[in-house]
């Protein structure tokens, strides 16, 4: 009897434990719920800053409001969880605070938005390389910081719904997002929040955008094109060709590029590009009156770049498409004559020399004999 | 060649094979064609590193390209030369028609065929250019042809376009792009082991066949230049 009774006792504790130590876990994923001083920050600021009326005016002349509006800072990413005023506004521990020494609101924006490097510091860094960290160094005070796009008090996830990105970049950029909206993909995304359709950060990058007016950006903008265009399952929802990224690789232009991408990225070249043809923000379906590359405008979009051609010239570009009789019959058959004729010659050749060097071998070794 | 020794009496007789002329055309035509091929194949095989290393910038792509069309030129200006004698010399009935395709050359190649598979003991007796080298002229002759029109459709598209239809430049650029190499091939295989392995044939360059020469491999011309019979071996 003995032993059982102090196996019970050890599996009992060691239920306990291990009770304990799934509480434990839990509690450790789920920091959610934070501490309750903290939570009492958040009261104990907008005790005076839920008033939409608080504000002040800086030495600029600029009135810069102290309103929080509690529903946006609740509803933001930090408050839930436990993310609270002092997280960022550090030199701020007490009431009365400190004066405020900024002549502007931007001067304010400018400092304050730092802050987001203890927590986001890999993100933070990206900016710093990217054309808009050089437009601030360059003297641009307007360079977006990263509140300017993600928010300060009431940042959400940035791509809830994924229209939203390009409405932060229509802030600035205003022009070339109505221009993308226009477009197959900016109308899909406007439309129905297509899932699949570039927005403005799935070709520019995030954090670290670059120029893409570089010699650097248009050699690898094939391939980014592909990421998309090369993908069969991707294309296949849309009823469109996977295949045209491979072709065009084998092209006069593709070719030309590859060389160009291989061996001297930074050096200019001239070869088209898919946006030279299809356009950049304003890439429209084939069949659209509107497109670059809709039969009745792809003269002109040649002509960008070989003003001499002629009518006839479109036909030349193969278009993406595979080798078919119906829309390249002189390259059709030409590939149907050498697909036999190139394997014809090499193995009559090589058949008939080989049988020539076997005679003459042996006629060598029996005249030897003889 | 063989283990027996053969007598060369010191002013063996030679016979004239290629003229002065036909000499330089050849000539003319191994150099640019060579460095049509040497010049055309980076072009071709770009995406290969040794390509890339010799277009190593884009200055050397623009070079290379000018190389290939100045000796395309050269080769075209040869080739012209070479049909503007041909009909310069049938508008005077002295063209002699020896490299003209004729029903002894089909039963010249059926018996070599079974030559070489052992089913007859001896070489059918040649003329003055066997099958072997009318099909060697006759490839490269409709090989310049298709090199040259496509060559030139892919140099001067757009002015081609003006009167041809578009669709002619990929295949245009297709037909140069494969029959290069096609030719390239068959010169490989075929040329090289007829004047070179098979015995090494110097009459290009010198213009003259020794008599054994004659004897073993143009019998025929051989014995009507001599009205002897060749003795083989």
């Amino acid at each position: 009897m003995r032993p059982r009774i102090v196996h019970r006792q050890v599996l009992a504790m060691g239920l306990i434990g291990l009770l304990a130590a799934l509480f434990g876990l839990a509690s450790l994923q789920s920091p959610v719920q934070a501490k309750d001083p903290a939570q009492e920050t958040e009261k104990y600021c907008l005790s005076c800053h839920g008033d939409s009326s608080l504000e002040m005016t800086l030495p600029s002349g600029e009135t810069l409001s102290l309103y929080i509006g509690e529903d946006a800072l609740h509803a933001s990413v930090h408050s839930g969880v436990g993310i609270e005023c002092e997280a960022c506004h550090n030199d701020i521990s007490e009431y009365p605070h400190p004066a405020i020494t900024y002549q502007t609101v931007r001067e304010l924006s400018l400092s304050y938005y730092q802050t987001c490097e203890k927590c986001h510091s890999t993100n933070y860094e990206k900016t710093l390389d990217s054309m808009h960290a050089q437009a601030a160094l360059d003297g641009n005070e307007n360079a977006p910081v990263c509140t300017d796009c993600h928010g300060a008090h009431d940042v959400r996830p940035p791509d809830q719904p994924r229209s939203m990105i390009s409405e932060t970049c229509r802030q600035c950029h205003t022009e070339i997002v109505d221009t993308y909206r226009q477009s197959v993909h900016g109308a899909a995304l406007m439309q129905d929040e297509n899932p699949d359709v570039p927005v403005c950060t799935d070709c520019h990058g995030v954090h670290s955008i670059q120029d893409p007016r570089t010699n650097q950006f248009r050699v690898d903008e094939p391939e980014m094109c592909a990421g998309c265009h090369a993908d069969a399952e991707l294309m296949g929802k849309y009823d469109l060709s996977a295949d045209v990224y491979e072709i065009y690789k084998r092209s006069w232009h593709g070719v030309d590029v590859s060389v160009y991408k291989a061996r001297w990225p930074t050096i200019w070249h001239d070869s088209a590009i898919c946006s030279d043809c299809h356009g950049v923000h304003n890439i429209r379906t084939t069949d659209d009156p509107e497109s670059m590359v809709n039969a009745n405008n792809l003269l002109a979009t040649c002509q960008q770049c070989h003003p001499d051609a002629g009518p006839n010239w479109t036909d030349a570009w193969t278009g993406h498409n595979k080798i078919s009789f119906e829309r390249t019959p002189f390259l059709y058959y030409t590939d149907k004559f050498y697909g036999s004729f190139t394997h014809f010659t090499l193995w009559a050749c090589a058949i008939y020399v080989a049988l020539q060097i076997i005679r003459a071998t042996v006629d060598r070794v029996r005249s030897n004999r003889s | 060649m063989s283990g027996k020794t053969v007598n060369l009496t010191p002013q063996e007789r030679t016979f004239q094979r290629f003229a002065l002329g036909q000499r330089w055309e050849h000539a003319i035509l191994l150099l640019s064609s060579l460095v049509l091929i040497l010049t055309g194949l980076p072009q071709k095989y770009r995406d290969l590193s040794i390509s890339q290393d010799l277009l190593s910038t884009p200055e050397r792509i623009m070079l290379i390209r000018q190389i290939h069309h100045v000796a395309a030129i050269i080769l075209g200006l040869q080739v012209l030369y070479h049909l503007g004698r041909i009909l310069y010399m049938m508008s005077r009935r002295k063209l002699p028609g020896d490299l003209l395709p004729t029903v002894q050359d089909l039963r010249d190649a059926r018996d070599m065929i079974l030559y070489l598979l052992f089913l007859r003991d001896e070489k059918p007796k040649f003329g003055r250019y066997n099958f072997e080298q009318k099909v060697t002229y006759w490839a490269v002759f409709f090989g310049f042809a298709i090199m040259g029109i496509s060559g030139l459709i892919v140099w001067f598209p757009v002015q081609a376009t003006q009167f041809l239809p578009g669709g002619v430049v990929p295949a245009a650029k297709l037909a140069h792009s494969t029959e290069s190499v096609v030719m390239v091939i068959f010169i490989l295989i075929w040329h090289i082991y007829h004047v070179h392995i098979e015995r090494m044939n110097w009459s290009i360059f010198t213009g003259r066949l020794s008599e054994k020469e004659m004897r073993l491999f143009h019998e025929k011309e051989y014995e009507r230049l001599t009205g002897k019979v060749g003795e083989k071996k």
